[in-house]
C-alpha cells in the first residue's frame, strides 16, 4: 500500500488556490494529501483578471460549474483582446480566439485572403473572423456544438475579478479536503544532504513539514527563489515595462466582450470590462516615463470616473530557469513574469498544474526526469509566450515615442526573427503541438500591426480569382448575417451569470433555512 | 521577384515520381512545370517496400486509386511488423499502426492498463489495440462507415520496389509530368545555387527548383556549400544490407515478420507472388558469404536466386534543402528498413516541401523552416528505430550487448526514462508515430513502467474494470468484422490471390 504524498502549497492567490483545487479534484486522497498556507495580511497580486480559453477546460477538469463561477467571480466573456495603436497610430486590430475564415485543401484560410487582397478585392481580414466580428458588435454566443457551422470557428474566455476567483477556489478546494492554514512563514528548513526543503516554520512558531512544497508566494518566490536560489534569467532587454498601475474605474457604456490594449508614449494601458466595474492598468517602463506622469497618464485616459487610488506594482519580465527544484515546484509569479499584455498568467499557473500532475512524485519515491521533463515543458511554454509577446513590441512604426523607437530597432530572439522574416517573404507561420498560441494568434498580430507579406503560398493560385473572390464575400456576408442574430453580450451576462442574482447556493440555503 | 514556374526531379525510383508527382498534383493547376531527369534505376529484383499507412493517404492525395496499387504491384496489406527473438525469453512483439487518439481524451488508456497491470490483470497489451490484434488474426482494418475513432487503425502494404517505383512513373508521367532519361548528371552550382543540371548527352537542364532524388550519394545537395552528412552509425550497429526473395507464404500473414539473429536480423515481407527478404548485420563479425548461406536457415525458406548485398549508413543531410536544391529520399535521409518507413519519409519531406514551397524563385528563406521540420521528422523516426535496439534482451551476441549498451540520443533518453517511470511518452513536435506505437513498442521490448500517471488513481475501481473489460471487448468484436488479408485481396485482384 502505498502512503499519500503530503503536498504543502505556500502562499494563496490565484495560482495557490488553482493548484490546492487542481490537485484535490484530480488526485485522490490517498495518492495525496494538500495543505495550503497563507496568510490574510499579504494581499494577492490577483494577476490577469483577463484569461484565456484554456481556463475553461480548467474549470471543466476539476468540476467548476461555469455560471455560479461567473456569477460569484463579476465574470464576463472574452473573445479575444483589441489593440489600439500597436504597431502604428490608429491601428486597431482584435486578437481573437478562433480563426480566420477555414482553410481549404490544406491551404491556411489567409494565404486566400492574401492573394485576393492582392487583387484589390477582399475586405480587412478581420471580416472573415466570426470571434471578431462578433467582438466588434459587443455580441456573445455559445460556440455551435456544430463542428462545420461558421459559429463553431471560436473559443471564448472570461474576464474576472482574480481575488473572488482565488476565494472561490478556496471554498471549493477546501471542500475537497484541502487544509489550510493561516501564517506567515519565518523560516525554510532544507534536508542537509539532498538540499531538499523540510518544513516550513511560520511566525506561530508551528512548523509544517511536507514530501513536496509548491511555492506560490508570489514575486518573492520564498521557496524556489530565496532558500533554493534559482537563477533568473532576465528578458528585459525585450520585453521593457517594469512597472504598473491599476485602478478600477465605473462601468459605462455597452459591455465588451473582449479586452482592450492599447499602446501608450511608454507602454501600454489595458481595459478589462466586468459586471461590477472595469479594470484598468497602466504597464510602462520606468526608463521612458516618471512614476507619477504614468499615473497621471492612466487616471487621464479612463472612460469612467476611478472607484480608488491607482496601485503600483514593480516586476522584471523573466523567469526562473528551472521552476521545478528537488521537491519544490514554483508556479505563478514566484516562477516567472511575463506582463499581462496576452493575458497568459493564469495559463501558465494553469498549464504548470497540468504538466505537474502526471509527473508527480509518488511518496518516498522521486526521480530527477521527473522534474526534468516538466522544466522542459515549461520552458517550451515560457519561450514561445515570450517570442510572441516581444512580437508585440517588435513589430510596427510609430516614432512619436521613444520606447516605441526603442522596441523597433532592438534585437530580438533569431527564433523569432525567423518568424518574422518568414512572414513577411510568403505568409508562412509555422505550426507546433505543445505550446500557447496558434496560427490565428501570430496572424492577427503580423496583419494587425502592419506587416503585409510580400507573396503568399503557390497554392493558393490554383483556383480561378473570381472564383475566390465570390467565395470569400460569401464568407464575409454569411459571417455579417449570422453575428447580426447573436445576442448582446451584456443581455447574455444578465441571463446566464448574472451576478447580483442569488446563486443556485444561495437559493438551497435560504429553502434550508425556511 | 518571381515565382517558381519550373521543376527539375534529378533521381530515380520511388521518391523520385513521388515528388514530382505530388508536386504536380498540388502545383499543376497553378502552372508549375515538372520535369523528371530519371537516372538509371539502383532498385534490385529482391526489393521490396514496407509502408506505414501514411501511404494511403498519399494516394488519395495523389488520386491514384488503390486497387491499381494493389494489382500492380504485388501489394499484401500490412497491418503491422512483428519483433521475434529480440529477446531471449519474451513473446514475440506485434507492433501495429495504430491512429494517433483523437485530442482531448482523458488519461490515456495505457495508464488503464498499467494500473490494472499492477493489480493483477494478466492480459497483454495487444489485446487493447485493434491494429495489433487485427495484425495477429491476419486482418485488415477497413474502415467501415463512420468509424469510431477509438477503435481504428491503419494499414499499409508491402509493395515489390520496382513495380511501385514503375507504377509511380505512369502515373506522374500520365499527370502531366515530363520525363527524359539520363546515365548521369552534373550540376552546374553557381554559389548556393544549381543553375542548370548537364546531362551526359550534353543537354542542359535549367529549373527555378531543384529536387535531388538520386539516393544517397545526393548528385546534386552534395555539390552545394554547407552540404554535409550526419551520420548515425554509432548509434546503430549493422553496416550492411542484404535482399532476397523467396517462395511466396500460402497463408499470407497481414505483418513483416522480424526475428533477430547473433549478427544483425532477417525481415520477411509477404508479397502475392514472392516473400522479400530483407535483412541487416555487422559484416565485422559474419561475412557477407557466410550471412548468404545462413540465410535459408534463418528465413526457414528456401532463398531463390542472387542474394543482393550492399552497405548500409544510417544518416542524414545536415541541411536537406540549400539555395534551390531540395533532397527527397535517400538523398536526404538513410534508414534502417525497419517500421516500414522509407517511402513514409519520402512523402513526409515532399509534404513538408509543398507545405513551405518557395513563394519566389530568386530568394527560398522558407528552407530554414523545412530543415528544422524536416529534421525533427527524421530524428524521430530514427529514435524509434534505436529504440527496438536499445531494448533487446539477447545477452550472448556482441551484435546485441553492442547495441544495447551504446549511448543513445538524449531525445530518446527521456522518452525511455519517462515511460519507464510513469507510462508517460514526451512526443516531440512532427513525430511520425504517438503515443500508442511508443506503448507499444516499449511495452513489447519489455521496458514496464514502475508507475504510472497518478490522475488514473482517481478513478473508481469499478469504474476502471469496466473500462478495461469493455476496451477488451470492442476490440475483440471490431476485430471480428474485419476481412482477412485473402479476403481484401481476392476482392481486388480475384479468386487465385
Amino acid at each position: 500500500m502505498k502512503s499519500a504524498l503530503n503536498v504543502v502549497i505556500l502562499g494563496g492567490g490565484t495560482a495557490g488556490w488553482m493548484a490546492a483545487a487542481g490537485l484535490s479534484t484530480l488526485l485522490p486522497r490517498s495518492r495525496c494529501t494538500v495543505r495550503l498556507i497563507e496568510s490574510d495580511e499579504i494581499g494577492i497580486v490577483g494577476v490577469g483578471e483577463a484569461t484565456l480559453p484554456h481556463m475553461k477546460n480548467f474549470n471543466d477538469v476539476v468540476g467548476i460549474d461555469e455560471a455560479e463561477m461567473m456569477r460569484r467571480t463579476q465574470a464576463t466573456f472574452k473573445l479575444g483582446i483589441e489593440f489600439r495603436d500597436w504597431g502604428f497610430l490608429g491601428s486597431s486590430y482584435v486578437h481573437p480566439f478562433g480563426m480566420h475564415g477555414p482553410p481549404a485543401g490544406g491551404l491556411a484560410f489567409h494565404h486566400r485572403w492574401l492573394r485576393a487582397h492582392q487583387n484589390g478585392a477582399a475586405a480587412p481580414i478581420e471580416e472573415y473572423s466570426y470571434s471578431v466580428m462578433a467582438a466588434r458588435q459587443n455580441r456573445f454566443d455559445f460556440p455551435s456544438a456544430n463542428k462545420s457551422a461558421i459559429s463553431s470557428t471560436y473559443s471564448y474566455a472570461y474576464h474576472f475579478d482574480a481575488s473572488l476567483y482565488a476565494a472561490f477556489l478556496r471554498s471549493f478546494a477546501e471542500a475537497r479536503g484541502v487544509i489550510r492554514t493561516e501564517g506567515k512563514v519565518k523560516d525554510v528548513e532544507l534536508d542537509g544532504e539532498a538540499g531538499n526543503v523540510l518544513s516550513l516554520t511560520l511566525e506561530s512558531g508551528e512548523v509544517i513539514t511536507g514530501d513536496f512544497f509548491i511555492d506560490c508566494s508570489g514575486f518573492r518566490s520564498i521557496i524556489l527563489g530565496e532558500e533554493l536560489g534559482a537563477d533568473w534569467e532576465d528578458w528585459a532587454q525585450w520585453l521593457p515595462c517594469d512597472r504598473a498601475f491599476a485602478v478600477p474605474s465605473e462601468r459605462t457604456g455597452e459591455l465588451t466582450p473582449y479586452t482592450r490594449s492599447t499602446a501608450r508614449e511608454a507602454g501600454w494601458q489595458w481595459r478589462i470590462p466586468l459586471q461590477h466595474r472595469t479594470g484598468n492598468g497602466y504597464v510602462f517602463s520606468s526608463q521612458f516615463i516618471a512614476e507619477d506622469e504614468a499615473a497621471s497618464a492612466l487616471l487621464a485616459n479612463l472612460d469612467a470616473p476611478a472607484l480608488a487610488e491607482p496601485r503600483m506594482l514593480k516586476f522584471r519580465a523573466g523567469r526562473r530557469v528551472q521552476s521545478w527544484r528537488r521537491n519544490c515546484v514554483a508556479l505563478g509569479l514566484a516562477s516567472g513574469f511575463l506582463e499581462p499584455l496576452e493575458s497568459t498568467s493564469i495559463y501558465l499557473i494553469q498549464i504548470a498544474i497540468m504538466h505537474l500532475l502526471p509527473l508527480l512524485p509518488s511518496a518516498g519515491r522521486s526521480d530527477p526526469a521527473l522534474a526534468a521533463e516538466f522544466n522542459r515543458k515549461m520552458d517550451l511554454e515560457y519561450e514561445r509566450i515570450r517570442d510572441f509577446l516581444i512580437l508585440h513590441y517588435k513589430l510596427g512604426s510609430r516614432d512619436d515615442a521613444e520606447i516605441w523607437k526603442y522596441c523597433r530597432d532592438m534585437p530580438v530572439p533569431d527564433s523569432l526573427m525567423e518568424k518574422l522574416e518568414l512572414f513577411r517573404h510568403s505568409g508562412d507561420i509555422e505550426q507546433y503541438r505543445d505550446g500557447l498560441f496558434t496560427l490565428p494568434s501570430w496572424l492577427s498580430v503580423y496583419i494587425g500591426q502592419g506587416l503585409q507579406p510580400e507573396r503568399y503560398h503557390p497554392l493558393a493560385d490554383g483556383e480561378p480569382v473570381d472564383r475566390l473572390v465570390s467565395e470569400l464575400e460569401n464568407l464575409r456576408t454569411d459571417i455579417a448575417d449570422r453575428i447580426d442574430e447573436m445576442p448582446k453580450h451584456a443581455a447574455f451576462i444578465e441571463r446566464y451569470a448574472n451576478a447580483n442574482e442569488p446563486t443556485e447556493m444561495v437559493l438551497h440555503e435560504a429553502e434550508a433555512r425556511l | 521577384m518571381s515565382a517558381v514556374t519550373s521543376v527539375a526531379v534529378v533521381g530515380r525510383d520511388a521518391a523520385a515520381w513521388l515528388a514530382a508527382a505530388a508536386l504536380k498534383r498540388a502545383f499543376g493547376a497553378s502552372g508549375l512545370e515538372v520535369q523528371v531527369i530519371e537516372l538509371p534505376s539502383l532498385l534490385q529484383s529482391p526489393d521490396v517496400y514496407a509502408t506505414v499507412p501514411s501511404i494511403r493517404g498519399l494516394h488519395r492525395l495523389l488520386g491514384l486509386d488503390e486497387d491499381i496499387v494493389i494489382k500492380a504491384c504485388d501489394a499484401v496489406p500490412m497491418v503491422g511488423q512483428r519483433f521475434s527473438n529480440w529477446s531471449e525469453a519474451a513473446q514475440p512483439l506485434m507492433h501495429a499502426f495504430e491512429n494517433e487518439p483523437p485530442a482531448g481524451a482523458d488519461v490515456s488508456f495505457i495508464q488503464y492498463w498499467l494500473k490494472g497491470r499492477a493489480e493483477g490483470l494478466k492480459v497483454d497489451l495487444s489485446h487493447f489495440s485493434v491494429g495489433a490484434s487485427a495484425a495477429l488474426q491476419n486482418r485488415v482494418p477497413l474502415a467501415g462507415e463512420d468509424p469510431d475513432p477509438s477503435l481504428s487503425a491503419g494499414f499499409g502494404f508491402h509493395l515489390d520496389a520496382r513495380a511501385y517505383a514503375n507504377l509511380l512513373m505512369q502515373f506522374a508521367l500520365h499527370n502531366g509530368v515530363t520525363g527524359r532519361t539520363a546515365i548521369s548528371v552534373e550540376a552546374e552550382v553557381e554559389g548556393e545555387r544549381i543553375r542548370a543540371v548537364i546531362l551526359d548527352d550534353g543537354a542542359r537542364v535549367e529549373a527555378d527548383l531543384f529536387i535531388d532524388a538520386t539516393g544517397s550519394d545526393a548528385l546534386l545537395l552534395s555539390r552545394l556549400p554547407g552540404a554535409a552528412i550526419e551520420s548515425w552509425r554509432q548509434w546503430f550497429p549493422a553496416n550492411r544490407m542484404l535482399a532476397a526473395s523467396g517462395p511466396p507464404l500460402s497463408d499470407l500473414p497481414a505483418f513483416s515478420q522480424i526475428s533477430a539473429v547473433r549478427e544483425g536480423w532477417v525481415g520477411l515481407f509477404p508479397l502475392r507472388s514472392r516473400t522479400a527478404i530483407t535483412a541487416v548485420y555487422d559484416s565485422t563479425l559474419i561475412s557477407d558469404d557466410e550471412f548468404a548461406d545462413k540465410l535459408p536457415i534463418v528465413a526457414r525458406m528456401p532463398v531463390g536466386g542472387d542474394a543482393i548485398v550492399s552497405d548500409l549508413s544510417p544518416g542524414m543531410q545536415g541541411h536537406a534543402w540549400i539555395g534551390n536544391c531540395v533532397a527527397i529520399g535517400d538523398a536526404a535521409v538513410t534508414a534502417e528498413p525497419l517500421d516500414a518507413v522509407q517511402i513514409h519519409l519520402a512523402h513526409a519531406f515532399v509534404s513538408h516541401l509543398i507545405s513551405l514551397f518557395p513563394a519566389d524563385a530568386e530568394a527560398m528563406p522558407e528552407a530554414t523552416a523545412f530543415n528544422r521540420t524536416v529534421r525533427r521528422v527524421a530524428e524521430n523516426v530514427r529514435d524509434f528505430q534505436l529504440a527496438h535496439y536499445k531494448l533487446n534482451r539477447r545477452f550472448d551476441d556482441r551484435f546485441w550487448n553492442r547495441a544495447r549498451d551504446a549511448a543513445t540520443p538524449q531525445s530518446l533518453d527521456r522518452k525511455l526514462q519517462l515511460f519507464g517511470l510513469r507510462g508517460i511518452v514526451p512526443l516531440n513536435d512532427d513525430e511520425s508515430f504517438f503515443e500508442w506505437n511508443w506503448a507499444e513498442l516499449f511495452v513489447g521490448h519489455g521496458l514496464i513502467p514502475t508507475d504510472y500517471d497518478p490522475r488514473i488513481e482517481s478513478v473508481a475501481d469499478e469504474e476502471h474494470v469496466m473500462k478495461v473489460q469493455a476496451r477488451m471487448r470492442a476490440v475483440a468484436e471490431t476485430v471480428r468484422s474485419m476481412p482477412s488479408v485473402g479476403e481484401v485481396l481476392s476482392s481486388v485482384v480475384g479468386a487465385n490471390a
